[in-house]
């Protein structure tokens, strides 16, 4: 057959926002996330290398964020992802080791900008301050009444945020969060991690 | 009286001098300045009368010129309950009074003035009562003579939104001590959130013309603009809930019409000040008496003065003041009553326009101004709601914080009295004392919480309280003169009321408030509560203290529905192929938050379809749990009834789950993918239930098992291909599979590669009772190969379906639905799949209670067939012995079958009636009794399942 | 609202999870009465004094712990914050 169709995101509507400015939304869908889990402090979890409530840059570009105990998210390009998740269930046979391709089942939307704190204020209860969720975080919590995943993931200085949900709630939480960030001149950015 | 705008500039006026707003009241146009309240633009203006009071319409004038004066509710547009003492006035503002009829001036429903002994409190528990069949005719009545303003259905949705917030320390008022307490924090390094009821800063600093008090409010204003803290005006912390969350209500944001701000913060200070307190004498309610704060106010603020010639009833410096300024703003003190030294003022006389003022002695004084200074009331709400109860001070004449919570700080007025100075240097001893606690709970969350930046350090000790105390001023207790007058002004309670109440029987605070309605109405008890507790401790011969107060609760301030409703977040789900459905006349159905396809215009022909050709379902959220690891097998044995150690690879086999007490939880199919991989299904309503049920029993009481469940059910676009052509379609579009119904049979799986999309899998199983393959996707490839199967299918008769179509089929097969046939206390024999009950095995959920439920009578889910095969019985009709109710049973689920071309049923009967061949009465929702049969099988259709297994 | 301290996230809004009720251990069903079957399905001992409850962390980390809160006063025993009912005594 033909070769493999180009993935859909669940974003199929989006809106007018203002062209330029320093908040944007981007619609990051499309990015390869594989769910990793193995127990909280074995050898998968010394390798991954991000702790409950942390994340880390691998070397190979990937993202490894510590989303639960003994529960891992890691994304980015196929290949970085590959390298991160290829080989780690053989790594300790004494530990149940699933990986598999989360690619489908989350959206992913970044929000980037100065203000980017101030509008998740309006649609999740967590503690933004930087003490609290310094460049780094990662949690879990409700944002618009849908329970998400969170990571801080500052790019060039830039407080940016990475925002996780079921696939089936994506276009909802994607207006939900344009409308929460109308009040600061938000706009949708190309899409892309 | 006579009441005017004054020709100088006050030094501490708000108005703008320079820019006249024009508006309009009862449709009269009307003049004021930037700055004006609607209210202080009116009494610039001469207007004296404002409202009609509630019950008996008696005219009403300013009272206090603030927020809570109980005389000033207008309708603004259609803004009803608008607080004209506090609202700022707004070019073009249509105004107008409320609750009146025909007009302010000639309210007709002043004549229940002349019917006032009837309308005592509590008057509805005892008029309007018999005839009862009267009672719709009364209500009408009633309503035309309830308060409050208009509502018009077709206003527009406006903007309201909701902030959560984190600060260190929320001070609550920003007069000088809460200011000062606000720098003092900010100094120490904390994050502070300083929120203040009226339009500015700086509390009774404001409306205080001496020049200390000038001074004094520019520097701390200056101080606060060069400081971090951030300051809302126009915002009310409305309500303090457990650990410090609070509710603060923001009237003045640039984008939302209210704000709701939901905050934690570490420590809480509370310095709303003082408010006044009217007092109660004969007439106290009429136009031309008004607070002593209310006339600085009006003089200071808004450069209106109050009257021509004044009685100045004082009993403390701050009524002094007002003398003072009035006297300053051209007013003729026509005397000066001081209750320091036991005089009072008795009663009220005269027209609308005079006040002739009874004092003590008898003593007849007129004027156009009766000015009150009678007391100060501590308005003490939040630190109630953080559980303080307030202790009573008699020589102080007012209650007192006795003993809040370490992180609920008070500070000004609520604290004591003292000069300037000294409130100032309170509030910041209280600022350094909240910020130094806040740093100890701060250090304890973020060392607490796992994603925190690690916190350095030892966390610092409990600051202990070490402020000086502020000392408490003598007052005399002035509550009720030796007449009886108005004490809940915007409920027309009066001391006499309040009396009578306790003399009936209702003589607890509690019981007298709710009883009369005092401290219910728009002022929520804050000029009210003490003098209500004042005339019950009177009519009990007992002391405010022994009385005590009611409980005060959230909120402080009113905030709208449309705050407390926010943005009105409703998160619904929808599958990949919802942009199909839309394009192609679908008709939705919303269960729980999925919008799913019911139907796309005429279910009966979509199943005939199905039955004929063959159709295609989505049917994403089924649930969907991957289950990985060498346990599996022992988990599905838990969970499930029946038995799963043997499963082979590429099987698949139903399962129906009971709960602990052997009640009937879910249902659904699992397949066997791999030695240690197996995908679960679930029901679609039940998918996120079960899963919490399987990490309970993960997490608490099997934690050695090695078992990984993640839920899928959106990771795949889930599409059912059903029909007698199913094979024909799925195999033009599948690669890597080979579908012949020999090497593919019923309930197997297989994993495959469909329209070019790789991992897909699929497995045959039957809702419907035809021959179906249902086709697991990567979601984001689901939409194309629904679109590939609707191409590929063209010459085949390919339709969608939606879950009308597939309920009637299913119900066409007797497939029961957990939580439509069965209910919260359908035990697993009764759905008649007793043979699936494994009892031999170990432990499962509902072992015990099902095998003590063998051999027990139970009622029974069976098939049912109305004797006239055009009535369709409502769901839930009830089966019913013969002509009495004794109720037997009921119909759960019922529609007409195209396939049959009759109705057809489930239902639930009492087990002597489940037998094939019993004759039922339903009772139909119209009152009719009819005829139905018990069927030998569940299926209505294709008993033997033939076309399933083809 | 309560801020309910789960052990692997931090304190969190009582919103956030879900409560599990009384904690009960679970009978041996192979031995287990009825009427101790049932005295773990249905009855609680409901004291206005510590008490052992279960909470689900179902925003947040998934997970399920056990913990100490007096039911009159709300104060979590695991762990303690400042500034709680007590006046401030850590």
């Amino acid at each position: 057959m033909a070769e493999s169709p180009a993935f859909e995101s669940p974003v199929v509507r989006s809106y007018d926002t203002a062209s330029d400015g320093a908040l944007t939304l981007a619609d990051a869908s499309a990015t390869v996330k594989w769910l990793v889990r193995a127990s909280a402090d074995g050898a998968v979890a010394g390798r991954l290398g991000a702790p409950f409530g942390s994340s880390r840059a691998a070397a190979g570009g990937a993202l490894v964020l510590g989303s639960r105990p003994g529960e891992w998210i890691v994304l980015g390009e196929a290949g970085a992802v590959a390298e991160e998740v290829d080989g780690i269930d053989g790594l300790d046979p004494s530990d149940l080791v699933t990986a598999l391709d989360w690619t489908h089942g989350r959206a992913l939307f970044r929000v980037t900008g100065p203000e980017a704190s101030a509008m998740l204020e309006k649609v999740c209860s967590l503690d933004w301050s930087d003490p609290m969720t310094p460049d780094g975080a990662v949690a879990s919590a409700s944002v618009a009444k849908v329970t998400c995943d969170l990571a801080r993931n500052d790019l060039d200085g830039v407080p940016s945020y990475l925002i996780f949900c079921d696939r089936s709630f994506g276009q909802y939480l994607f207006d939900a969060l344009i409308d929460a960030g109308n009040e600061f001149g938000l706009c949708v950015g190309p899409g892309g991690l | 009286m006579t009441m005017g705008r004054l020709g100088n500039a006050q030094p501490t006026e708000v108005i703008d001098r320079g820019a006249k707003l024009s508006f309009r009241w009862n449709g009269k146009r009307f003049g004021g300045f930037e700055g004006d309240t609607i209210a202080s633009a009116l009494a610039a203006a001469g207007e004296q009368v404002f409202s009609r009071s509630m019950k008996y319409h008696r005219p009403r004038g300013i009272l206090t010129a603030d927020y809570w004066d109980p005389n000033l509710l207008v309708q603004v547009g259609d803004d009803p309950n608008v607080r004209a003492g506090h609202r700022r006035l707004e070019a073009g503002m249509e105004v107008s009074a409320q609750n009146v009829w025909p007009s302010l001036r000639r309210d007709i429903k002043a004549a229940n003035g002349l019917v006032g002994r009837f309308l005592t409190a509590g008057f509805y528990y005892k008029t309007f009562m018999r005839p009862a069949r009267l009672w719709p005719a009364y209500e009408r009545v009633l309503a035309t003579f309830a308060p409050g303003g208009k509502i018009d259905l077709d206003t527009p949705h406006r903007y309201h939104d909701k902030r959560y917030m984190h600060p260190d320390v929320v001070v609550a008022g920003a007069g000088p001590a809460g200011i000062e307490a606000a720098l003092a924090a900010s100094a120490d390094g904390a994050r502070v959130l300083l929120v203040e009821h009226e339009h500015a800063v700086g509390g009774h600093l404001r409306y205080d013309s001496r020049d200390t008090a000038v001074a004094a409010l520019a520097e701390l204003r200056a101080a606060l603009d060069a400081s971090d803290v951030e300051v809302l005006t126009d915002s009310t912390v409305t309500g303090r809930y457990e650990d410090n969350w609070l509710g603060i209500v923001q009237r003045s944001h640039p984008v939302a019409v209210e704000r709701l701000i939901k905050a934690r913060a570490k420590t809480l200070v509370v310095a709303p000040g003082l408010i006044e307190r009217p007092y109660v004498f004969a007439g106290n309610d009429r136009p031309g008496v008004i607070t002593s704060t209310a006339a600085r106010r009006l003089i200071n603020l808004w450069g209106v003065k109050p009257g021509e010639r004044a009685v100045v009833f004082t009993a403390n410096a701050d009524g002094d003041a007002a003398a003072a300024d009035l006297d300053r703003a051209g007013v003729e003190i026509a005397a000066v009553i001081d209750g320091r030294q036991g005089h009072r003022v008795s009663s009220t006389q005269g027209s609308p326009r005079a006040v002739e003022a009874v004092v003590s002695g008898g003593n007849r004084i007129e004027a156009d101004l009766l000015v009150v200074a009678a007391g100060w009331t501590a308005p003490t709400s939040l630190l109630n709601m953080a559980g303080d109860r307030p202790v009573y001070d008699p020589p102080a004449a007012r209650f007192f914080a006795a003993d809040p919570p370490g992180n609920v700080l008070a500070t000004g007025g609520l604290a004591g009295d003292g000069t300037l100075d000294e409130l100032r240097a309170h509030g910041a001893a209280t600022g350094r004392l909240a910020a130094q606690r806040a740093a100890a709970v701060a250090h304890r969350l973020q060392a607490l919480t796992a994603r925190a930046q690690p916190v350095g350090g030892e966390e610092p000790p409990w600051a202990p309280d070490d402020r000086i105390p502020l000392g408490r001023d003598p007052h005399p207790e002035l509550y009720r003169s030796d007449t009886h007058g108005m004490v809940d002004f915007s409920e027309d309670v009066g001391s006499k009321d309040l009396m009578a109440a306790a003399g009936e029987g209702y003589d607890s605070v509690e019981l007298a408030k709710r009883y009369t309605t005092a401290t219910m109405g728009p002022s929520q008890g804050k000029l009210e509560t003490v003098n209500t507790v004042a005339a019950i401790a009177e009519a009990r011969g007992e002391t405010i203290a022994a009385v005590g107060t009611t409980v005060w609760r959230p909120p402080y301030a009113p905030l709208t529905l449309g705050a407390l409703a926010g943005r009105g977040f409703e998160p619904v789900r929808v599958s990949s192929i919802q942009p199909w459905h839309e394009a192609n006349g679908v008709h939705t159905i919303l269960a729980g938050q999925w919008i799913r396809p019911d139907h796309y215009g005429d279910p009966a022909a979509e199943v005939r379809n199905v039955r004929s050709n063959v159709g295609l379902i989505d049917v994403t959220p089924l649930g969907k749990l991957d289950l990985r690891g060498p346990d599996v097998a022992k988990l599905l044995n838990l969970l499930y009834t029946n038995k799963w150690s043997k499963l082979p690879v590429g099987k698949v086999r139903y399962g129906m789950m009971c709960a602990e007490d052997g009640v009937v939880l879910d249902d659904g199919v699992t397949g066997r993918l791999g030695d240690e991989h197996y995908l679960m299904t679930t029901t679609s309503s039940g998918a996120g239930g079960v899963w919490e049920w399987v990490e309970n029993w993960l997490q608490t009481e099997r934690p050695d098992w090695r078992v990984h469940v993640t839920p899928v059910t959106t990771a795949y676009t889930s599409i059912n291909v059903a029909g007698p052509k199913a094979r024909e379609l799925v195999s033009r579009v599948t690669d890597g599979v080979d579908l012949s119904p020999e090497a593919f049979a019923y309930m197997e799986v297989r994993t495959a590669t469909v329209a070019g999309v790789a991992g897909c899998f699929m497995w045959r199983i039957g809702f419907t009772g035809e021959l179906s393959f249902e086709i697991h996707v990567p979601a984001g490839c689901g939409l194309h190969v629904w679109e590939a199967l609707m191409d590929a299918g063209d010459d085949l008769g390919v339709g969608p379906f939606g879950l009308e179509g597939q309920r009637i089929m299913r119900l066409e097969k007797g497939h029961f639905i957990v939580g439509q046939d069965t209910d919260g206390l359908t035990l697993g024999p009764s759905t008649g799949l007793g043979p699936l009950i494994k009892l031999d095995k170990d432990d499962f959920a509902g072992k015990p209670e099902l095998a003590w439920a063998v051999g027990r009578p139970l009622p029974m889910i069976v098939a049912i067939q109305p004797d006239d095969p055009n009535i369709v019985p409502a769901e839930a009709s009830q089966i019913v012995a013969g002509d009495t109710n004794q109720i037997l049973g009921r119909i759960t689920s019922s529609r007409m079958s195209p396939t049959l071309g009759r109705s057809i049923c489930l239902g639930q009967v009492e087990p002597e009636l489940a037998a094939g061949g019993t004759k039922l009465t339903v009772l139909l929702t119209t009152g009719e009794r009819v005829g139905a049969t018990v069927m030998d099988h569940h299926a209505h259709f294709d008993p033997t399942g033939e076309r399933l297994r083809g | 609202m309560l801020l309910v301290p789960c052990p692997y996230c931090g304190p969190r809004n009582s919103v956030d999870l879900r409560y599990g009720g009384e904690s009960q251990p679970r009978p041996d069903p192979a031995t287990a009465t009825p009427e101790q079957w049932r005295g773990y399905l249905y009855r609680r001992d409901n004291p206005a004094d510590w008490l052992r409850e279960n909470w689900y962390c179902r925003s947040g980390c998934r997970r399920w712990f056990t913990v100490e809160r007096n039911t009159a006063t709300n104060e979590f025993r695991h762990p303690p914050m400042p500034g709680d009912k007590r006046g401030g005594k850590a």
